[in-house]
């Protein structure tokens, strides 16, 4: 085989196969034994020892024992291999999830993208590590296990099956070096024609609106004849290695058979160094059939390997995704001055598209707001802040800090979203992930500062009321309030709040803008809306 | 199967009967290579217990003895099965491709035939993906057609060769194998299924959990919540882990009682052929053994059947027609009616209307029932007079040039996209349209111009460029109406001034009407009839 130059997915892969170390390769290898107990005892039961009658019982239960037991080892190697497959995917996702949630502004894609690859993505490796990883190695283990038995029955036997391998084995190389190579190529282009359906399902609204039905259909039908004209002459190829597998599996049996009945006969043409009794080459004409076996499953797993290798392509991309620096620790005594001072936020994925210019001055303990339609760059501005969009151009400066030079304000702002994180706990754990050292007294007056007296009183065991991590039973003003009390726990400076009363009605808004006004106090503080009577509590209100 | 056809199962019937002669080789392939194998392996132990016999019995016996015929049978039989399995790949896959680009085509146009709410509910990458997926399922409805004629060559083989025998042996054989698909059947459908769905289940609420986390991505940074929120997916992910784990368990313990069944066979084979000769007990024996386990490979394909079945069933549900009202009437498009609550417009063949309101309002929804993307809402579009919705969907297509909010592109080329909207446009028409987009320059300097790949969906071109091309294809298309959806979001300023000239000076050309929503005052200031979606208080959303 050529050394081909290490991919990162290659290099991830077999990181991963080290991680799940040798056992569910050994335990698929071990079907082997089962395999050579009932060739013998099949052996056994219709050529016996010298004075025991054929079909003894004790051998034919054998024969039961062994399949029943190669059945069970099935299962089991199957069960440990998927042990196995969880422990190495959940290290995987974790260290995935760590890279999209930490990487730096602009480089993690769409949500969507995502999600897939922590989720789509690494079930994929799934097939890889249960079917095919034990399969290459039982390939290779499983194969020389029979013919060692083979052996002690037949030494030319055994040197028969062997014989078969080597010119299998070199074939392989054959089709699956320079056949496979060409294969490939093609199977690459063919993806993408095969592609030009799914693409048009996709695109059907915009095809019915132009009402380009009919054409598009007569480009999916050539192209759909194209690919199924170009496939065949590729699978043609393709099914010589399952051709030369059968051929070969079929030339070890009859070579087997060809020898033992010639030397049983007596009639080798050339001399042999054996002369073994039928029992000995009636075993190892059973046991040609399993030299072949593992081959014929490793081939099986074929397509979980790509599924696997096209999935580790896509992860191991995610894992080098530049990570973002820890935002600095950045805290201030009292309310800070902050400015934006022609601040350009940029997209990764889209260059041509900035936000921005942007200037703008907020005084020591000011509030201002950022009004404008959806769309106008509003969250942008304020992701700015976190490191969660990249500033392209211009600085933004924080009681004297820039982030030009810092990355990230993390750790100075306390920010009320428009849909607060939970997670599965009580509602004052919930409040004390801003502060986990918070007292339950500290909990329990933010909680009532943010407005949420009344909602804990109705509920049976107040701030200890278990929450699941959709907060099913809560209200969206009652999840923006806890957002709100989880901000006004953490000792920092600047609130930031990103459209704080959007979806709720007049009076849950008025209501909530009181609380805001309170909460304002002794902080700076920068707001995105779309309601005027927020931006009407804010000192200044820039329109973008 | 009972009852008229559903849609998929008329299209798979007859692509059945158009591959007929590729189908038949392919079964008779299938049904040769099992017969290949259990004759070559029954035949092989055969000629060795009978060499062993004669070999025994002296020079005599060995000089009477036959050899010619059985290991020239022998070697038949290995170069039969190796063309027959190539054969059966072969004509299979080619009747599965033919059949597959017919079908590919004909469900393409079913999909753009049925239901436009259906169909827009699978534009979303996540839905077309199923679909795709699912019409490949189909494939296998054509390549698994040989497996039972597979089946039943090796039972029939097996038969004659037990039969030789002893007829116990071919009863307790046919028992064992009935007893084995029976087996098969109902694992399929009882134990494989419900470990399935449970993963399905698993992964889609890991999805829910990523997103809605990822979508708080600003609060974990200010709160440093990263390394919990990892914590808390990867307990929602664990539960993914045991659903997996416990899907391949299921499949394993499927195999454990067909293996127990195989060696029973095979023992009690042995048992009834106790009396016989050896070389038909050896026969007995092997052939037994080699069919029933291929039978188990065939009894496995049941394991799939559930999700063939679910994969049959979401495609019927997608090329179900829609219901089709009565003929519809010509309409010119002279007077559209619209009406939102309170406020009600009537435009006249050339007006311009403003279509405004917050995010949420239906202005997006309102010009998708326009173009017939979705039901129109009762009452409140009229076109020449008559209401939307007692014509047939899609009836108004015609009338109008939507460019939609996402800017949605098909995979191809920019000459492509812009023929979507008029196959007859030359290319001076095409660059006029580019030129008024703001986009010629740009397409220009591309090497290959208007035949320039803009990648999947559009991806090699940035969101304005898409937007620009979005909007370029709809001023292409010769209809009354142009309906705009945010034409210039995203554009920076002196770009946007000029689009927005270019389209005024075209619309004063051709006395197009336009519907434009847009947040922006430059698209808006075309228009000289406003709607404010605001202004119709059922339509706003309130959090519940």
């Amino acid at each position: 085989m050529t050394k081909r130059p290490a991919t990162p997915e290659a290099a991830l892969l077999s990181r991963s196969a080290r991680r799940a170390g040798p056992w569910p390769g050994l335990a698929a290898s071990a079907d082997a034994l089962p395999a050579i107990g009932f060739a013998f005892c099949l052996t056994q039961a219709l050529a016996p020892a010298a004075g025991e009658a054929r079909m003894a019982l004790p051998w034919l239960i054998g024969v039961a024992a062994f399949a029943a037991l190669r059945g069970l080892l099935a299962w089991l190697a199957l069960r440990l291999a998927a042990a196995r497959a969880h422990v190495i995917k959940a290290e995987l996702r974790r260290c995935v999830l760590l890279a999209l949630f930490g990487a730096r502004a602009g480089a993690a894609g769409l949500v969507g993208a995502e999600t897939t690859a922590v989720v789509d993505d690494i079930e994929a490796l799934d097939g890889y590590f249960v079917r095919f990883a034990p399969a290459r190695s039982a390939a290779a283990l499983a194969p020389m296990l029979v013919l060692a038995a083979a052996a002690i029955a037949s030494p030319i036997g055994a040197g028969l099956l062997l014989a078969t391998l080597i010119p299998f084995v070199l074939l392989m190389i054959v089709a699956g070096g320079a056949a496979a190579g060409a294969a490939r190529r093609q199977l690459d282009a063919l993806s993408r024609l095969s592609g030009l359906f799914a693409d048009r399902v996709r695109a059907l609204p915009l095809i019915l609106a132009f009402q380009a039905e009919a054409a598009e259909t007569r480009r999916v039908a050539q192209a759909a004849r194209e690919v199924g004209s170009r496939t065949l002459s590729v699978l043609r190829i393709a099914f010589i290695s399952s051709a030369g597998l059968e051929f070969f599996a079929a030339l070890s049996v009859a070579l087997v058979a060809v020898y033992a009945g010639f030397s049983l006969l007596g009639l080798l043409p050339f001399k042999v160094p054996e002369s073994p009794d039928f029992a000995r080459l009636f075993f190892v004409l059973a046991l040609a059939p399993e030299f072949y076996t593992p081959l014929r499953r490793l081939a099986a797993a074929y397509h979980e390997k790509q599924l696997g290798e096209a999935a580790a392509a896509r992860l191991a991309a995610r894992l080098a995704l530049p990570q973002a620096p820890a935002a600095p620790r950045l805290r201030f005594a009292e309310p800070p001055e902050l400015s934006f001072e022609s601040a350009t936020a940029g997209f990764a994925d889209d260059p041509d598209l900035r936000i921005g210019p942007f200037d703008l001055h907020v005084p020591k303990g000011g509030i201002a707001a950022l009004m404008g339609p959806s769309g106008a760059g509003k969250t942008t501005l304020l992701r700015l802040l976190v490191g969660e969009s990249s500033l392209a151009a211009g600085d933004v400066t924080l009681g004297g800090h820039s982030l030009g030079a810092t990355g990230s304000f993390a750790d100075a702002i306390a920010w009320a979203g428009q849909a607060p994180v939970l997670l599965p706990g009580s509602i004052a754990e919930n409040i004390a992930l801003a502060q986990p050292e918070a007292t339950a007294d500290e909990i329990a007056a933010v909680a009532s500062q943010a407005g949420l007296g009344d909602m804990l009183r109705r509920r049976p065991g107040g701030l200890q009321a278990r929450l699941d991590e959709r907060g099913s039973g809560l209200s969206g003003g009652e999840r923006r309030r806890i957002g709100l009390a989880r901000a006004l726990l953490k000792p920092a400076r600047l609130l930031v709040l990103d459209e704080p009363t959007a979806n709720l009605d007049a009076a849950a808004e008025a209501e909530m803008i009181d609380l805001l006004r309170r909460a304002a106090r002794g902080r700076t503080v920068l707001l995105a809306t779309h309601s005027a009577a927020v931006a009407a509590m804010a000192d200044q209100v820039v329109r973008l | 199967m009972t009852g008229p056809a559903s849609p998929l199962q008329a299209l798979v019937r007859r692509q059945r009967r158009q591959q007929a002669d590729a189908l038949r080789i392919a079964c008779a392939a299938a049904a040769a290579v099992s017969l290949a194998a259990v004759g070559l392996l029954g035949l092989s132990g055969w000629f060795l217990a009978a060499a062993a016999l004669s070999g025994a019995a002296g020079p005599a016996a060995v000089l009477g003895f036959n050899y010619v015929f059985p290991s020239a049978g022998i070697r038949f039989l290995a170069i039969a099965r190796t063309a027959a399995r190539y054969g059966e790949r072969v004509a299979g896959h080619q009747a599965a491709l033919s059949a597959l680009a017919e079908i590919r085509p004909a469900l393409f146009a079913g999909l753009a035939a049925g239901d436009p709410a259906r169909t827009l509910a699978l534009s979303s990458g996540e839905a077309s993906g199923r679909l795709v997926q699912d019409v490949d399922a189909i494939e296998t409805l054509f390549v698994r057609r040989s497996a039972p004629w597979a089946a039943g060559a090796s039972v029939a083989a097996a038969v004659v060769l037990l039969t030789l025998a002893s007829p116990w042996a071919t009863g307790i054989f046919l028992a064992g194998f009935a007893a084995q698909l029976w087996l098969g059947a109902w694992l399929g459908r009882r134990v494989s299924s419900v470990p399935g769905a449970a993963v399905l289940a698993a992964s889609a609420a890991l999805k829910d959990s990523f997103q809605s986390v990822a979508a708080a991505a600003p609060e974990l940074r200010c709160y440093g919540l990263q390394d919990r929120l990892v914590d808390m997916l990867m307990d929602r992910a664990a539960a993914l882990g045991e659903a997996r784990r416990a899907a391949w368990s299921a499949e394993g313990v499927a195999g454990l009682p067909q293996a127990c069944l195989t060696g029973l066979t095979v023992a009690l084979v042995l048992a009834v052929t106790a009396a016989q000769p050896l070389p038909l007990a050896v026969l007995a024996a092997l052939a037994a053994s080699v069919a029933m386990e291929g039978g188990a490979g065939f009894a496995r394909m049941f394991d799939r059947d559930g999700a063939m079945r679910a994969a049959s069933l979401r495609l019927d549900e997608v090329l179900r027609p829609a219901p089709q009202a009565a003929v519809a009437p010509a309409l010119s498009g002279a007077r559209i009616g619209l009406r939102q609550g309170a406020a009600e417009v009537t435009l006249a063949a050339g007006d311009r209307l403003a279509l405004t309101g917050r995010s949420g309002t239906g202005k997006t929804r309102l010009l998708e029932a326009l173009v017939g993307l979705r039901a129109a809402p009762p009452g409140q579009i009229r076109i020449d007079g008559v209401p939307l919705e007692t014509l047939p969907t899609g009836a108004a297509r015609a009338l109008f040039a939507l460019a939609p909010q996402d800017a949605g592109m098909i995979s191809g080329t920019v000459r492509e996209n812009l023929h979507l909207a008029d196959p007859a446009a030359d290319d001076a028409a095409l660059w006029a349209a580019l030129e008024d987009a703001c986009l010629a320059g740009k397409i220009r300097t591309l090497p290959q111009g208007l035949d320039s790949w803009i990648g999947e969906g559009g991806a090699r071109l940035s969101g304005g460029e898409r937007r620009r091309l979005g909007l370029a294809r709809a001023c292409l298309r010769p209809a009354p109406w142009l309906l705009l959806d945010e034409p210039t979001e995203g554009l920076d300023a002196a770009t946007e001034t000029a689009v927005v000239a270019a389209l005024a000076a075209r619309l004063a050309r051709t006395g197009q009407g336009a519907i434009i929503v847009s947040h922006r005052p430059a698209p808006l200031s075309l228009c000289a009839t406003a709607l404010d979606l605001d202004a119709a208080p059922q339509l706003v959303c309130t959090d519940g």
